[in-house]
């Protein structure tokens, strides 16, 4: 018999980070209104994206068109039900499929170039997709958009989960669909995948003069972020009940990027979910202002804000674990050694 | 066709030639030093022979198989290992991380097994940690094991270069210079070690300018000037040529 | 064949994208990072400009430098308070450009509480239209290329000619060796961004009288300028003037051509230039 030791030291925080998670599980419990919901459903859509864009920076590189895979999932979700007729289910799944095979193909051409050179390619990229979803009436419906149909109903025996009976359904759909991704992102951080991901970032010379195939494990990163943000724009246009060109373009990749930088990279998951979550709490709040351009103004100060006072490098939740090792009384991480041996 | 041998190779820079018409070939389990003074093409053959550099013309052999124009990881892979000039680190990762990334290429089982961790994933995981523990254990960097790289004195991070280098399993290292910057104690630290690591059956090729390092470790030396190969043999009998002389001192000094 | 006024308007764009297009390869040479929020000081040049003659009624070529130094100083402020410190090793490129574009979200939103959502245009300054009997051009237009020219010219004596020229081509080839010479680079920096700015405001304030002037309208110009560096050649700076004037041009001869999808075209010009050629047509050749 195996007398397993606990460390507080881990347990603890994790115990503290627990409890607004089971809350959120709850929130439908005490209050249905589609207000509240809504927001946290809504940032559960960024969550994903976030957490895309945080596993392809693992790789070192910096994407600026996640949200045209968001458009891609959406509307690909959209075709299959309004134009082909299938039910949600299944172009749902096809949805993340398709975003997956066109982030295979761009990526396996594109990131032979690395650095800002794939920026900028991923921003031409985003930039494609808008003006061919504005400019292909005939898939697309133009600027007018598509208006994909909610979820058919779920019948299991005599109970009926009805998604448009109200939020709640939609609810609960989401926080799996955020579960998923980070159970599949956190497995992925902690496997080989995860150390070989960082080291491309690190040193990619080194890493290459040590066997690894760069181009394989960016195409990689890439690949699965594509897949996990089809799913959220797909889950996006349904939960809105419509997708048009202007709602996933430059701005949101940017909004994106930003959520992850944020929340902090230095985890895949915790880290762009904090971002996301506040980000997308504090502007739907912030748009409720009733002066124009103050929801811009303050919004884009409170992220410089955060960037300049935070530790170089590391994102709000950096701020948790240096809470814990205050806590606990930890020494800082290292100190650096005296320069004689 | 011996181990590993360079054919004709020439590597140009614009019009500048940094390495011309090289052949060289190396035996299994020997320790070659290539010496020159500064600019004389040595880390640019490391370069090449690493594919850090496509050589401009030539062509490279390792075990009969023509590996000049591959891609860097296909040339590791092959078990081609080399360490850097400079101190180049992961930024940002401890000791340990750095070796266990380096390791890459040990393992035999594949990403969706390790994303599964399956039981053959995590046996040969818990084989590798201990082979790199083992290593950092050899090369004395055991005690600084999860202190972050960019923290290490500058011998220790040569000593982690070596300890990277290793890590992939190779059968030829490639060593430029790791014993820049270091007092005599520790760079015949790391000649015991090299030694150590010759002796496990890793060909070595040695870039070095500290002769002393040479003539203890060397079992052959290939003398470079002006990206041109001099003289070659014996470390002794290699010192006392004449043209090799020249090279380092100088013909007016003779 | 496009009509000449195409062919007139080509060259006005370029004129915008080529002066954008330097400040961004100028700041990006000696700090290393781009600055994504380039089109919101060009915005800035616009409205300073539009304050200064349309409110204060000072005379246009005065508010065109008032402009110039007053947009300046605000990317000395931003370079010193913001870029400056956000600037690490490592991931620095990332965290400037995560806050130069929130700098975006700001400088828009303070631009639309102060100014207003709605397009204010200048009158012309030099109303009249020079009749070439082929075609015609307005005094303004022409006049945007005689100050853009003249831009170009002053930065090209100012980079070669001047101390402080000097200092900054030493920093942007050899920061470190540079800074062992005495040059601080901190201060070259300050200097250089406020440069940058300054032009972008120029180039702001110029197309005033001739574009509308709104908060959002430095968007498009980042974009095009941005496109203009990468197709020249990301840090040089004949790099941004040749992209500028190619992208300028083809923007409305492939606009009028086929209309929409003009963007496309573009758009996926550049990706194949970059796939082919990463550093550009005028970059150095990168290993």
């Amino acid at each position: 018999m195996m007398i397993k030791y606990i460390d507080w030291k881990v347990t603890i925080p994790r115990i503290v980070a627990a409890v607004p998670i089971a809350i959120l599980v709850f929130i439908p419990v005490f209050s249905t209104s589609r207000d509240t919901l809504s927001i946290i459903i809504l940032s559960g859509v960024w969550v994903i994206a976030a957490m895309g864009f945080a596993m392809i920076l693992r790789t070192g590189q910096f994407s600026m068109g996640q949200a045209a895979f968001m458009a891609i999932g959406g509307y690909a979700s959209a075709i299959l039900t309004v134009k082909m007729g299938w039910s949600f289910w299944p172009s749902f799944f096809m949805a993340g499929v398709i975003s997956g095979i066109i982030a295979l193909i761009i990526g396996s051409v594109v990131l032979r170039v690395g650095n800002i050179y794939f920026s900028i390619i991923t921003l031409s990229f985003g930039e494609i997709v808008r003006i061919l979803a504005q400019n292909l009436e005939g898939i697309t419906h133009g600027a007018r958009g598509l208006i994909p149909p909610s979820p058919e109903p779920i019948v299991l025996g005599s109970f009926e989960i009805n998604f448009d009976a109200s939020v709640v359904p939609y609810y609960y759909f989401m926080i799996l669909l955020v579960a998923i991704t980070s159970l599949v992102f956190w497995q992925i951080n902690r496997s080989r995948l995860g150390g070989t991901f960082f080291s491309l970032a690190a040193n990619q010379i080194l890493a290459e003069h040590q066997g690894i195939y760069l181009m394989k494990y960016r195409v990689i990163a890439f690949t699965v972020a594509g897949i996990f943000t089809g799913f959220a724009g797909a889950f996006y246009a349904h939960f809105l009940e419509i997708i048009t060109p202007y709602m996933l373009g430059l701005w949101e990749s940017i909004q994106i990027m930003i959520m992850s930088i944020v929340g902090g990279v230095s985890s895949l998951v915790a880290g762009p979910l904090v971002g996301a979550v506040l980000l997308k709490v504090l502007s739907v709040y912030l748009s409720r202002l009733p002066v124009y351009g103050i929801h811009a103004l303050l919004f884009g100060g409170a992220v410089v804000l955060v960037l300049v006072f935070l530790p170089k490098g590391t994102g709000l939740i950096d701020l948790w674990k240096k809470f814990w090792r205050k806590v606990f009384n930890e020494p800082e991480w290292y100190e650096i050694p005296s320069i004689d041996e | 066709m011996s181990f590993l041998e360079l054919t004709n190779v020439t590597k140009q820079f614009g019009r500048l030639s940094a390495i011309e018409d090289i052949n060289l070939s190396v035996n299994q389990g020997e320790v070659l030093g290539i010496v020159g003074p500064n600019g004389s093409g040595k880390s640019t053959l490391i370069n090449v022979m690493t594919s850090y550099y496509r050589p401009t013309s030539g062509s490279i052999y390792f075990k009969g198989r023509k590996i000049s124009g591959l891609r860097p990881d296909k040339i590791a892979a092959l078990g081609i290992a080399r360490t850097f000039q400079s101190n180049i680190l992961f930024e940002g990762a401890t000791v340990l991380e750095s070796v266990m990334v380096s390791a890459y290429l040990q393992y035999k089982t594949n990403n969706l097994q390790s994303f599964l961790r399956t039981k053959a994933y995590r046996d040969e995981y818990e084989k590798i940690v201990g082979k790199v523990l083992d290593l950092l254990k050899m090369l004395e960097l055991f005690n600084d094991t999860f202190l972050p790289a960019s923290g290490l004195s500058h011998g220790y991070q040569r000593m982690l270069g070596i300890a990277i280098a290793l890590a992939s399993g190779p059968k030829v290292l490639l060593l430029d210079e790791p014993t820049t910057g270091m007092n005599h104690e520790e760079a015949m630290f790391v000649v015991e070690n090299i030694r150590k690591i010759n002796e496990t059956g890793v060909t070595v090729i040695l870039i070095e300018h500290n002769m002393k390092v040479l003539l203890d470790l060397a079992t052959r030396v290939a003398v470079l000037n002006f990206g041109i190969k001099i003289a070659e043999g014996k470390p002794k009998e290699v010192m006392n040529k004449r043209e090799v002389i020249e090279a380092y001192l100088g013909t007016e000094t003779i | 064949m496009p009509p000449a006024a195409i062919w007139m308007d080509g060259l006005i764009q370029s004129c915008i994208y080529m002066t954008m297009a330097f400040g961004m390869v100028l700041v990006f040479s000696i700090l290393g990072i781009l600055n994504w929020a380039h089109g919101q000081f060009y915005m800035f040049g616009g409205i300073v400009v539009y304050y200064a003659v349309a409110a204060a009624g000072i005379p246009f070529p005065i508010s065109l430098l008032i402009s110039a130094v007053a947009v300046g100083v605000l990317g000395m402020l931003v370079e010193k308070l913001i870029i400056e410190r956000v600037n690490v090793p490592i991931y620095g490129p990332l965290y400037v450009g995560v806050a130069t574009i929130s700098l975006i979200f700001f400088f828009e939103g303070a631009a639309s509480m102060l100014f207003g959502m709605q397009d204010k245009g200048l009158s012309m300054v030099y109303p009249g239209v020079l009749d070439l009997g082929v075609f015609s051009v307005s005094y303004q237009k022409i006049g945007v290329v005689i100050f853009t020219v003249i831009v170009m010219v002053a930065m090209y004596i100012v980079l070669n000619l001047t101390k402080i020229g000097l200092a900054i081509r030493a920093v942007s080839q050899e920061p470190v060796a540079a800074n062992l010479y005495g040059i601080s680079v901190k201060r070259i920096s300050v200097i250089v961004m406020g440069i940058g700015c300054a032009m972008a405001a120029m180039a702001g304030s110029i197309m005033a009288p001739i574009y509308p002037v709104n908060p959002f309208m430095g968007r498009i110009p980042m974009i095009m300028s941005l496109l203009a560096i990468v197709i020249g050649g990301i840090g040089s700076l004949t790099g941004a003037i040749v992209g500028g004037l190619i992208l300028g041009f083809l923007n409305s001869v492939i606009a009028y051509k086929i209309s929409y999808f003009s963007e496309v075209v573009l758009f996926i010009l550049v990706i194949l230039i970059l796939l082919v050629r990463p550093q550009g047509l005028f970059g150095a050749s990168l290993k």
